[in-house]
């Protein structure tokens, strides 16, 4: 919010009205189930009937295609993939805000995935490591703290990852990932 | 066969961080007003009303139209408003041309607008909660794939960051003016999205435009030279996909494809004399110039290097300072669009590009996933 | 010369309380339905218009996930207006009167039960000097029921009346939420939700989506056995503030019904947008409906209003009273702000 200059004993400029609004956001039955099986420890992916192309998380349907997907194509994936992009972010403070310090979020494809996670955090490195085409593994919250909320922002990962950490392997050249900088 | 469009008159507020001189309305009628004026008409000339503005969420005003009704001279009118994110300044016109191509109006207002200081727009950005990345966030990650890709020289963001600054100091109504900018300043300013550093950031402005689309008639009976409308699209895809390209997106391509198709434009750079085009983050520039068709991929930054992309260049691009300067985030596709048509009415003032018959708006938002775009020329299509 | 755009198809899912999906998932079938019956391959569709409201979602860019349900690959020709998907019904027709296009997707959709609509909907007053005061729209609506009264145009009766036979006639209409065996009796003798509107005035809180497909020019007849041909579509708004209007008639009703030439023939159904009982009397009186008239035999807003779809749901079922049931001449209508603020009339004409 704007902080416009009040003079003392002045006209008044500007009245704060703050509205506050409750939505309760109901999670889908879809993403219930991948919640469930990433607190087992399980990543799934959905992969099309019709082109082939595994999304992850799990999707209702295939957007390409506008064809249904259900638990038959469902697909297990590994919990490891490389940095395809990211970006490092000083927050910006408002209303709601809990990021104090510099972080980074990067879009991670998961080994086997043919589309991007996005918004992932990046830990274990310092933030000027951080490159394009470096290899990641997750790192899983103890059981107990993996809690999914499919509203959050790690897209559907929740608690149940704390983020992803470099496996040390070489890192994966560019055009091997050229489709996937999103 | 479609009814010929023109473009009678432009309008546009004196943009700002924060204009608490005047209401939401008032913000409105600032433009509106400015526009009919340049038309030489009134309110009451007016047959309908197409307004457009980013997330109600921004001000806190759920579908704004209703409450703007009177304020617009609408009531007794048809008013819609249009949302397409942050191409909606651009998308909003597209609809009011649509409006007069179709015969349905002969005269529509058409307005777009934010008041970003009523409102907290990060937070309104991240849906109202913690970790937020803002504009600058989702797109940085594009904006280094591309500097990878293309193996542009890092000073070319700071290029286009100064250029647009310096045409701002030529436009009465933009927000942002830094008259001592140079490249140094920008490439210290702080990084706030790695890689985009402030100074190569919008600003948050309040702001909104105006303009009157009128049918073929309306055109010729215009005192003023009218823009005539040559071809206008839309195109939108998904945001996310297996195997997008968000840096050169398939629906800014075939956007830009369908309006060249319907102005007869076969080389753009040629026959394209001002492209105002939605650049929040300086090295859009160099990749909209790309994905638009002006410059072979991998080499859009050299237009920028080049200079080409001056006001005095091959291709202006921005004169008006652009979203750079000036980021009424509803409003500026709008503004595009309407700096493009006082570029071909030769109403630009200072930051005219002489001779300019042949003039591109564009505007784009969401997941670099909405695009809108008009081309404008000085003579009926 | 307005060029001939008939309505081919249409589809909606079952509005009601509290879906679980995504507003996404919920659009999903109902698209590939109307797309599915229309005989145009959604390949070929020339433009896509749709209708939803962010701070229904909870959400700023809500509207962005809908894209998903519409096949957007290749990039698509598509637009969306904050509004109920009526607007984008009108917004996609205005585009086929060009030419260059023969086709259109049209769709709205919402989840009103997210969040408390008598809050939410506050937010669409003036936010100077109205949206302090917290006037819901229920509230609002009561002030509007409350001036008919008071002008003696119409009694508590007249509005149970509407209230009984919106839900009995919804009995047969598996879509709708609200529904039943009630009499105007049953239905005045419940307490005041708030004067003088009580529970069977109001609409329940709906979930739902509603999709329809345009065809211009004399393809629709190759692809569909019955189009319903819009005649005529236009839409007018009055002043915000209930204070400057008389809110005993609408007169934006009024006037887009004669642009759009409800009186020159007789008009055998109408489905209205009238999500309080008291706005249906107001909008026959509008649109010039005699007793001879058949007003929402789907049960209308009062038996199901998932807000950004009802308007287009009305036109949807002035549709199939001519598509299913062999009608000539329908008009389907939409609302949208405080107390029938602004008005839309959607005129069908069936081949004879």
């Amino acid at each position: 919010m704007a902080e416009a200059p009040q003079e003392e004993g002045g006209p008044v400029r500007f009245m704060r009205q703050h509205i506050a609004l409750d939505y309760k956001v109901h999670v889908s039955p879809l993403a219930e189930r991948f919640g469930e099986q990433l607190r087992g420890g399980q990543i799934v992916g959905s992969r099309c009937p019709q082109c082939g192309l595994v999304y992850v998380p799990t999707r209702a349907f295939c957007p390409m295609c506008t064809v249904a997907m259900g638990e038959g194509d469902e697909t297990s994936l590994p919990d490891r993939g490389t940095v395809t992009s990211f970006t490092i972010l000083t927050p910006i403070q408002y209303h709601g805000q809990k990021e104090r310090e510099d972080y980074a979020l990067a879009s991670v494809l998961i080994d086997g995935a043919d589309g991007t996670v996005g918004q992932q955090r990046i830990t274990d490195v310092p933030l000027e490591e951080i490159r394009m085409g470096m290899r990641v593994e997750a790192v899983w919250a103890p059981e107990d703290e993996r809690v999914s909320d499919p509203g959050d922002r790690g897209y559907g990962f929740g608690n149940a990852l704390r983020g992803w950490r470099p496996t040390g392997e070489p890192d994966v050249p560019a055009d091997a990932f050229a489709e996937h900088v999103l | 066969m479609a009814e010929r469009c023109a473009v009678v008159g432009v309008g546009q507020t004196h943009h700002a961080k924060v204009r608490d001189d005047v209401s939401l309305a008032g913000l409105l009628r600032e433009a509106g007003q400015r526009a009919l004026d340049d038309a030489e008409m009134t309110w009451t000339d007016i047959d309908a009303v197409v307004i457009g503005t980013a997330p109600d969420s921004f001000e806190g005003v759920m579908m704004p139209e209703l409450y703007l009704a009177d304020a617009l001279g609408a009531a007794g009118k048809p008013i819609m408003r249009v949302h397409t994110a942050g191409s909606v300044g651009g998308s909003t016109a597209v609809v009011a041309s649509h409006l007069v191509q179709s015969g349905v109006r002969k005269r529509v207002l058409t307005l777009a607008f934010e008041k970003q200081s009523e409102g907290d727009t990060t937070w309104a950005l991240g849906g109202g909660r913690s970790g937020g990345v803002g504009a600058g966030g989702y797109f940085a990650p594009h904006i280094r794939a591309y500097i990878a890709r293309s193996k542009a020289p890092e000073y070319v963001g700071w290029m286009v960051a100064v250029k647009d600054r310096k045409n701002a100091l030529k436009n009465p109504y933009a927000h942002l003016k830094v008259p001592d900018i140079d490249l140094e300043m920008v490439r210290d300013s702080p990084m706030v999205w790695d890689p985009v550093r402030r100074l190569e950031s919008c600003p948050a402005s309040d702001g909104a435009c105006a303009m009157v689309l009128t049918d073929e008639a309306g055109g010729d009976a215009a005192s003023k030279k009218p823009a005539w409308v040559h071809g206008t699209a839309v195109r939108s895809e998904l945001g996310q996909f297996p195997g997008r390209d968000p840096v050169n997106p398939r629906g800014g391509q075939d956007c830009a494809a369908d309006v060249y198709r319907q102005a007869g434009i076969s080389d753009p750079l040629e026959e394209v004399d001002v492209v105002e085009c939605y650049v929040p983050f300086s090295w859009y520039e160099p990749m909209w110039m790309e994905n638009l068709g002006f410059a072979p991929l991998g080499e859009g930054w050299k237009l920028t290097d080049d200079g080409e992309t001056e006001l005095g260049g091959k291709l202006p691009v921005n004169p008006s300072g652009g979203v750079l300067s000036s980021n009424p985030i509803g409003a500026s596709g709008m503004l595009r669009f309407a700096e493009a048509a006082m570029q071909v009415r030769g109403t630009a003032g200072e930051h005219q590009v002489p001779g300019a018959r042949t003039a591109v708006g564009h505007a784009y938002g969401g997941a670099a996933q909405y695009f809108a775009m008009w081309v404008l020329r000085d003579v009926k299509p | 010369m307005a060029r001939d755009v008939a309505i081919v198809s249409f589809a909606q899912s079952p509005s009601r309380h509290g879906v679980t999906e995504t507003e996404s998932q919920m659009l999903f079938p109902v698209i590939a339905e109307a797309i599915e019956r229309s005989g145009i391959p959604r390949k070929e569709i020339g433009f896509t218009c749709s209708g939803s409201a962010d701070y229904l979602a909870g959400a700023s860019f809500a509207f962005v996930g809908n894209l998903e349900a519409t096949g957007a690959w290749p990039p698509i020709s598509e637009s969306h207006v904050e509004m109920d998907g009526a607007w984008a019904l009108y917004e996609a027709w205005v585009r086929l009167q060009h030419g260059d296009i023969d086709t259109a997707l049209v769709f709205g959709s919402g989840i009103s039960s997210r969040g408390d609509l008598r809050e939410v909907l506050c937010l669409q007053n003036d936010p100077y000097y109205l949206m302090p005061l917290w006037a819901d729209h229920v509230s609002l609506a009561a002030l509007q029921a409350r001036a008919l009264l008071d002008a003696g145009t119409a009694t508590e009766a007249d509005l149970a009346e509407v209230a009984a036979r919106s839900r009995r006639a919804a009995t047969a209409n598996p879509m709708a939420q609200v529904a039943g065996d009630v009499t105007a009796e049953a239905m005045a003798a419940e307490p005041y939700v708030v004067a003088p509107l009580r529970a069977g005035d109001c609409p329940p809180v709906s979930d739902g989506a509603a999709a329809m497909v345009l065809v211009a020019g004399d393809r629709a007849r190759a692809v569909c056995e019955r189009p319903a041909w819009i005649r005529g579509i236009d839409h007018r708004v009055e002043p915000h503030y209930p204070g400057v209007r008389d809110l005993t008639t609408s007169r934006s009703t009024r006037l887009a019904a004669e642009h759009v030439g409800v009186g020159d023939a007789p008009v055998e159904v109408a489905e209205l947008s009238a999500t309080f009982s008291h706005e249906e009397l107001i909008l026959r009186d509008a649109l010039g409906l005699g007793d001879d008239v058949e007003v929402n035999p789907s049960g209308g807003a009062l038996a199901a209003n998932p807000f950004m779809a009802t308007g287009l749901i009305r036109i949807g079922e002035a549709f199939r009273q001519i598509n299913e049931q062999g009608r000539s001449r329908t008009l389907g209508h939409a609302t949208s702000g405080p107390c029938l603020q602004q008005n839309l009339v959607c005129l069908l004409e069936g081949d004879r």
